[in-house]
């Protein structure tokens, strides 16, 4: 279980997070929706210490991510996976090696079962037979899915994903949702997304938290928060999906 | 404050800015230096950087240093000419080249060419959101991307030196015999009468000393690149420029220790 405890942050005078709190429930998509800047993504980057709260606090798994020494932090680290808004493979890598990267530092695994580690996961994303393929041999879907692949190579407890259908048409977005939901159903690990997009969240969210303004304005079941009449949240929606 | 920002930096915000910049740079120095000690990384990244330093400088390190070399004897001949001591360029020669002009070649190569790929490619990866990747996967950037990068400048720089010194006093002994008519005897014999290993050795302790230098300062400005790819572009002149600067007044501060 993840918990934001009265979360507070802001950069110079810029206030992007105002006393969130909230509850992430274990083996669910939770996805945090809204406008680009609100904060989604340093909220996010809480959860594995790349940022830290001015003031509150960020649990995973009942530990304080804030007061954890580089070791412990890193020992929280290895039991999740992150995908990156553009995929962030390492350019010099194949997807092959990128999808390896994290088996090769962290376990002992001979090349053989890595190997065939990797073939699963890329198959698992829909990229099957494309290790050999480099970064920029691929379309900016086909990184987010080998940035899929590596962030699951571990198994990991807890999956990330920072904005994963930005800057990608219709279909695709649609597709990397399904990729989304079909992958929470055969993992069955805890999925935190970051999402501007209405649909896709409504899509695929058990749990929906709505950012406006620095604050988390709601934070719910899908169905709660789709039926809710609150004011605020009917006109955020009304607003969004107008601009979308 | 804002008074002060809206009328432009003062000379002490300058000092601040430049004083929290040192600062930061040696915090960074000194946690790549206790990782690379505590948590050496693999011997094969840093044989790849090794060979990347070293190999990939090598070529233009002799043909600068033959260049240099060439041109130190012209003008040491024709500045001793003038009281008659053209036998002496072959101690200026091998002086002025093994040490000073040797390590310095060396290491601006090295900078320019080694140093600026490090801050380049560090700081491409931290605007692509890989340095965050490597951190999320439980990956210590430091110890994946400048430790490697250290060690293996450590073994490349000084032996650069080497090559620098040879290629530097070869080219003067060249452009001083075959050119100049300066008797092949006596400049050989100057070389050999003003010049020890302990001149070669001082001259790699200075490269270690730049090989330091260009490794954490490259690394750092990649490692705190601004967003962008105009980030990039100024991390790397930043890297280089101010590699150049610290390699310049270090030389001075080591040749002081070293022969003064």
């Amino acid at each position: 279980m993840i918990e934001y405890i009265k979360v507070s942050k802001s950069f110079d005078s810029l206030r992007v997070l105002d006393d969130v709190s909230c509850t992430i429930p274990d083996s669910k998509i939770t996805v945090f929706i809204g406008p680009s800047g609100v904060g989604k993504s340093v909220l996010m980057k809480m959860i594995v210490g790349l940022e830290k709260p001015d003031s509150g606090a960020v649990r995973v798994g009942g530990e304080d991510i804030a007061a954890l020494d580089e070791r412990g932090l890193y020992r929280l680290r290895r039991k999740m996976g992150m995908l990156f808004q553009d995929g962030a493979l390492f350019d010099s890598m194949t997807a092959g090696e990128n999808v390896a990267f994290p088996m090769r530092r962290h376990t002992r695994m001979t090349e053989r079962e890595i190997g065939r580690r990797v073939a699963e996961k890329l198959s698992l994303v829909g990229m099957p037979g494309c290790e050999e393929k480099y970064p920029a041999e691929l379309s900016g879907g086909m990184r987010k899915r080998v940035g899929l692949a590596r962030a699951i190579a571990l198994e990991p407890e807890i999956v990330l994903f920072d904005e994963p259908t930005s800057g990608l048409d219709p279909l695709m977005a649609d597709a990397i949702d399904d990729l989304i939901l079909d992958m929470q159903r055969k993992l069955g690990c805890t999925f935190v997304v970051n999402s501007h997009d209405i649909p896709g969240t409504f899509k695929i969210a058990d749990t929906i938290g709505v950012l406006y303004d620095a604050r988390l304005i709601a934070c719910g079941e899908r169905r709660e928060i789709m039926r809710s009449r609150d004011p605020a949240l009917v006109r955020f929606f009304a607003r969004h999906r107008g601009e979308q | 404050m804002s008074d002060i920002m809206a009328s432009g930096p003062t000379g002490h915000t300058i000092f601040a800015l430049a004083l929290a910049r040192i600062g930061r740079w040696g915090i960074f120095s000194a946690r790549a230096a206790r990782l690379t000690v505590t948590a050496p990384p693999r011997a094969a990244w840093v044989i790849e950087e090794a060979f990347r330093i070293g190999v990939g400088s090598l070529f233009i390190v002799c043909a600068i240093s033959f260049f240099i070399g060439s041109t130190i004897a012209l003008q040491g001949y024709y500045a001793f000419r003038e009281f008659g001591g053209e036998g002496l360029v072959g101690i200026f020669v091998t002086l002025a080249c093994v040490r000073e002009m040797g390590p310095i070649v060396a290491g601006s190569m090295v900078a320019a060419k080694a140093g600026t790929a490090m801050a380049a490619s560090i700081a491409a990866m931290r605007v692509k959101g890989q340095i965050d990747a490597l951190e999320v996967m439980a990956v210590n950037p430091y110890r994946a991307l400048v430790a490697p990068r250290l060690i293996a400048a450590l073994i490349a720089l000084p032996l650069l030196v080497v090559f620098a010194d040879f290629f530097t006093v070869l080219a003067g002994y060249l452009v001083a015999v075959h050119q100049l008519g300066v008797n092949p005897g006596t400049f050989l014999e100057n070389v050999r009468s003003y010049t020890g290993m302990t001149d070669v050795l001082y001259g790699m302790v200075k490269g270690a000393f730049f090989a330091v230098m260009i490794c954490t300062l490259s690394c750092y400005q990649g490692f705190y690149s601004e967003p962008g790819p105009e980030g990039v572009g100024r991390a790397t002149n930043r890297a280089v420029v101010s590699v150049c600067v610290v390699c310049i007044i270090l030389n001075y501060i080591l040749s002081e220790i070293m022969y003064g």
